[in-house]
């Protein structure tokens, strides 16, 4: 059973990267990105691009996936979202919905719809597998687990610890109360959705070996990401962080232990039971449902 | 002396609607000058049409520090060394008060964020004893205490403060204010929107009465302090034009 | 929205011209057909959420969810129950569409109670949520079919015609005629200026006595419905259901054609699922290429074009939605006016009792008592944030008391709706002048007159001559405001577009078509110039005048000392003076309020 914890603490981190994108994006911009899913294979892709085309090591690939991700949202917020913004909330939410389809299917029109290998981190096509306290971790999944805390480590850094981030913060807390200090809002915004989705596909660039990029798994990892967060709490980090590797969780322990198809079922109904007991989540605060 | 904030004919307002008319009003250096006047009659406009938010100026002239700052985006008009503490303080409710007086002082660098820490806690010391605390969990006389601090953060040459008393204890409404009489005597200029007529009129040098948008009323404080017709400004009466 | 009534009315003609025309002309090409035959299906569920998302602004990303119901439903019905064999084919076909249909409306009423605690994001994520599990359960459920789908769903049989092919074509656009008119019926009735009104502003919708509740959760049923309705067809036609195409897929390909043909009425709909008909007929091989245009489409229509490629056909000016008022009544003298609900002379019309509000920690309203008699103008005054606006809130129902009792014309009030309230006779106007902007001036004034109005759901949908006789004497009513204040001349305007001074009369006048005993003006004055506020004053001596009790927040003083019998001053919650103005108005208390102590 702790190998499908493991397996589940694995798939979570990519839910998890997911939710903590759309925190990121809802905190900074009151708007909910229903394609954060997409980015992360998105990323994926643009990783395995980086190792195929370029011949390059999958760590140049992880970088660069990372850094294409941060330049893509930079031009997502100031093309799509910011425009959007204008028309109202029901405006955005259409557009971040028909932003799904373009990348759903456009990632398809490039790569192809079959989904692709992508090299494991500790070199080469085949991962290694160790084998301890009864069960058996691959260094994939312990690259995946160790990447994650890595980039928890990272934003909570940056958000915590420096000048800048604190900014951002400030500026998605009271726009006014921040422009009165000469912070440039609409930078800091910018910035926020620039790391969400720079996050989105660093995600799904360190789970692509496992679980291979592309294909049409793309809505899926949305979806759960979102159930993560919303169980976590949308406007808690740690909520979202924790409640993506709890979706995880339950979906392969229910997968090992009833198969294939049960666990989708019981997510959405998680989804529901959480939206009609403590629509705030776990760890969230407000009730800011009825906005 | 040259004013350091100068307005000229201004009119403003929120998309149609227009709210200030034709407004003429000047700070000089080292002043506290009132802008009094009842509910809804322009005033808290008039402090968002100088900061440029919220509002719209349609016409006339701001000019700050010598030079005009009409069309300066919003968010640089902090660096010219005017402050805003807005109606509703508007402080960055999840951060600590350490960090939103540090942010007070953005773009100016680490060390002008330390100074500006230890000029707050040294100002208020009820602050430093909270510094871990967020915003949020702050007293109302906290908050404007911590609001004012992250205005001064910046040190500007002009404060603004909209309605600082708002919402506060009678006993905290006096500190307050003595603190802004303590800044306009180490020589920041304060202009202060206010309702609490009495008070402001004590302490000021100079006021504006607004009414409707327009200024009905203006001159030295002590002599307004004494003028009935402020009175019938605020709650109509015989002294007034009857409508 | 009275434009995109009027594009229907212009429009649907057209329509059914054209599918007549094809039908007959094309009735050779097998593939058309079928496509065609989808595309009516299609339009039937997408009329349901263009209602839904345009005239409610509810979004709904589980509509496929309904649509499966309906199918599943069906699929079910026709296949494993054995009929008696005294029931004919046709009536088990016709029994398993009710159902389906009933079936699916009955969990659009359940989508619209969980949807009315949500708003926006989070309503999207939970129609997403609702539609995803009922695909997941299918899934999962042996019976329907489990992951493999359900199969060998007969043809409908009537006698020896069997609808398929051809036959379904018409069949399916007759299904789409019927709820085409139902729904061109519904939107242009009662029911459908709630909706209009519930998607500008549903706060002031409720204060004006449209039930928002209940009216929301219609919008699910009937949204639902008309899926569920629409899934039935599919699967006789189709013969089998496989989950896939009923999930989250088809969710978003029928917001897809809502938002691309205009939300809002019938005419985006068809429009909508015609194109993507059109496309899936001859775009077939390209595979990806399609979504991915459908996105782009949606994104640069939604942004640009956000009232649809509808939008392009239709104008925004003048309305043709209200109900004909018998032109000879305007030269008539008016009816006379009603008596008001008010009480008899003395007795107290609103009374107060210890109310209190309290926001966490803030006390914003503090042990508050009086009684307000008929045929008085009182003024509530006091510095900024004393909790004048928040006691208006809690004396009409939009937020609740912590404390005390509120009692209007001798019935406890205390914690009802806001819409249950203003049935009873209570007015209200906002600061801000919360008008329905996209509905005209005379749109508005109707809304004011809906709790005076008879007609039902029913008598909407089916046009009959009960819902024209509650429009017209609506009408009536309305036009009749409108004279009072002396606005018939904007009747037309939009009301986004009127002039500030304006705003205010004609939420005045939407007010007072609902026949007031007691009107609630929160700052009446504000904003206005001097000659506006003369007329204001005008307005407020006339209707006092006529027996109304008026309970106004102002900051106005000079206009406050010269109307109000009664003068009441809120500082900190709470009341500090009470009496005629010229007392209350040299109250060394209220005095201090204002100005402050030295």
């Amino acid at each position: 059973m702790l190998q499908l914890v493991v397996a589940g603490l694995t798939v979570g981190s990519g839910y998890a990267l997911v939710a903590l994108g759309i925190h990121i994006i809802l905190r900074s911009t009151r708007i909910i990105n229903f394609a954060q899913g997409e980015f992360v294979i998105l990323g994926g892709l643009l990783a395995y691009s980086v190792v195929t085309y370029l011949h390059a090591n999958v760590w140049l690939g992880l970088l660069i996936a990372t850094v294409g991700g941060f330049l893509i949202g930079l031009a997502y917020e100031r093309f799509v979202l910011r425009v959007a913004a204008r028309g109202g909330e029901l405006t955005v939410t259409i557009v971040t919905i028909g932003t799904v389809y373009v990348l759903l299917y456009g990632h398809a029109l490039v790569w192809g719809s079959l989904p692709q290998p992508l090299p494991y981190f500790s070199g080469g096509a085949s991962d290694v597998a160790w084998h301890a306290f009864g069960f058996e971790i691959s260094a994939q999944q312990v690259w995946v687990l160790g990447l994650l805390a890595v980039a928890l480590g990272a934003l909570a850094l940056f958000f915590e610890g420096t000048a800048y981030g604190k900014a951002i913060r400030a500026a998605a807390s009271s726009p006014v109360g921040a422009q009165l200090v000469g912070i440039d809002v609409d930078r800091a915004r910018a910035i926020s959705v620039a790391i969400a989705i720079a996050l989105a596909a660093f995600g799904g660039t360190i789970v692509g070996p496992i679980t291979l990029v592309g294909g049409a798994a793309g809505i899926a990892i949305s979806i759960k990401g979102f159930v993560g967060a919303i169980v976590g709490g949308l406007d808690s980090p740690v909520g979202c962080a924790v409640g993506g590797l709890l979706v995880g969780v339950v979906e392969k322990l229910l997968e090992g232990r009833f198969g294939y198809g049960v666990s989708d079922p019981v997510i959405y109904g998680l989804l529901i039971a959480t939206l009609l007991v403590r629509p705030q989540g776990i760890f969230g605060a407000r009730r800011a449902t009825r906005d | 002396m040259k004013p350091l904030l100068e307005i000229e004919a201004l009119d403003a307002g929120y998309g149609g609607l227009g709210v200030l008319h034709d407004i003429a009003l000047e700070v000089l250096p080292g002043e506290l000058v009132a802008v009094l006047g009842p509910n809804g009659a322009g005033k808290s406009t008039l402090l968002r049409a100088i900061s440029r938010f919220d509002a719209a100026r349609t016409a006339g002239r701001i000019r700050f520090d010598d030079r005009d700052i009409g069309d300066v985006r919003p968010d640089r008009i902090a660096r010219l060394g005017l402050a805003h503490v807005p109606e509703g303080r508007q402080l960055f409710a999840d951060l600590t008060v350490e960090d939103n007086i540090r942010l007070g002082a953005f773009g100016r660098g680490n060390a002008a964020m330390r100074a500006a820490l230890g000029d707050a806690f040294e100002r208020f010391p009820q602050l430093e004893k909270r510094r871990r605390s967020t915003a949020f969990e702050l007293s109302g006389g906290e908050q404007q205490m911590l609001a004012i601090a992250r205005a001064l953060a910046s040190k500007p040459k002009l404060l603004m403060l909209d309605e600082p008393s708002t919402g506060l204890a009678p006993r905290v409404v006096g500190q307050i204010f003595d603190i802004i009489v303590a800044l306009r005597e180490a020589g920041t200029s304060v202009l202060l929107v206010e309702q609490n007529a009495f008070l402001t009129l004590a302490r000021a040098d100079r006021a504006y009465v607004l009414e409707h948008g327009r200024i009905v009323l203006a001159g030295p404080a002590s002599e307004l302090a004494r003028d009935d017709r402020v009175r019938a400004v605020y709650l109509g009466g015989s002294t007034g034009e009857a409508v | 929205m009275s434009d995109r009534i009027k594009a229907d009315t212009r429009l649907l003609p057209i329509v059914a011209i054209f599918v007549i025309a094809f039908g007959i002309l094309a009735r050779g090409n097998t593939n058309l057909i079928q496509a065609a035959t989808f595309a009516a299906i299609d339009a039937v569920a997408a009329i349901g959420l263009s209602v839904l998302l345009g005239n409610v602004a509810q979004i709904s990303l589980g509509q496929a969810g309904f649509f499966a119901i309906g199918a599943y439903t069906l699929g079910y019905v026709s296949t494993a129950v054995t009929w008696p064999a005294a029931i004919p084919q046709w009536a088990q076909f016709v029994l398993a569409t009710v159902a389906g249909t009933v079936l699916a409306g009955v969990f659009g009423v359940i989508l619209g109670f969980i949807a009315l605690r949500f708003r926006g994001h989070y309503l999207a994520m939970a129609t997403l949520a609702f539609g995803l599990l009922v695909v997941g359960v299918v899934r999962i459920t042996p019976s329907l079919g489990g992951a493999g789908g359900l199969t060998s769903i007969p043809y409908p049989q009537f006698g020896s015609l069997s609808i398929s092919g051809v036959a379904a074509y018409w069949y399916a656009w007759g299904m789409v005629a019927i709820v085409a008119v139902l729904t061109f019926n519904l939107l242009r009735g009662r029911m459908g200026r709630a909706f209009e009104a519930i998607r500008n502003d549903d706060l002031a919708a409720e204060t004006v006595g449209v039930p928002t509740r209940r009216t929301k959760i219609a919008a699910f049923a009937y949204a639902g419905a008309l899926a569920g309705f629409a899934g039935t067809f599919y699967a006789a036609f189709l013969g089998l259901i496989d989950p896939s195409e009923v999930g989250v897929d088809f969710s978003i390909v029928l917001l897809l054609m809502v938002v691309v043909g205009g939300a809002g009425g019938v005419t985006g709909a068809i429009l909508g699922a015609a194109i993507i008909g059109i496309t899936n007929v001859y775009g077939h091989d390209l595979e990806n290429w399609r979504p991915v245009v459908y996105g782009l489409l949606v994104i640069i229509i939604a942004i640009r074009f956000p009232r649809g490629l509808i939008g392009l056909f239709a104008s925004r000016r003048t309305s043709q939605q209200t109900p004909q008022s018998d032109p000879d009544s305007a030269t008539t003298e008016p009816t006379p006016r009603q008596t008001l609900p008010s009480a008899s002379d003395d007795r107290a019309w609103l009374r107060v009792e210890g109310v209190g509000k309290r926001f966490g920690g803030i006390v914003a309203v503090d042990d508050v008592t009086f009684d307000l008699k008929s045929g008085t103008l009182t003024s509530l005054i006091g510095p900024n944030g004393a909790g004048k606006t928040t006691l208006f809130n809690a004396i009409c129902g939009v937020t609740r008391p912590t404390s005390g009792r509120i009692t209007i014309d001798a019935r406890d009030v205390t914690g009802w709706q806001p819409h249950r309230i203003a049935a009873l006779g209570v007015g209200r106007s906002f600061q801000n002048a919360r008008l329905f902007g996209d509905m005209t001036v005379l749109e508005n004034v109707l809304v004011g007159a809906y709790r005076s109005e008879t007609a039902t759901l029913a008598s909407d949908l089916l046009a009959l001559p009960l819902s024209r006789r509650s429009g017209r004497a609506a009408v009536e009513r309305a036009e009749e405001a409108l004279r009072e204040l002396d606005l018939t001349r904007i009747a037309r305007v939009r009301a986004s577009d009127l002039a500030f001074g304006d705003r205010r009369r004609v939420e005045l006048a939407r007010a007072l078509a609902a026949n007031p005993g007691l009107l609630l003006l929160d700052e009446p004055a504000a904003g206005l110039n001097a000659s506006e506020r003369e007329r204001l004053r005008g307005d407020l001596v006339r209707l006092r005048a006529r027996g109304m009790t008026l309970l106004l927040v102002e900051h106005d003083m000079r206009l406050v000392m010269s109307i109000s019998d009664r003068v009441m001053v809120l500082e900190f919650g709470k009341l500090i003076a009470d009496g005629p103005a010229d007392v209350v108005r040299d109250d060394p208390r209220v005095v201090a309020a204002y100005l402050g102590t030295a």
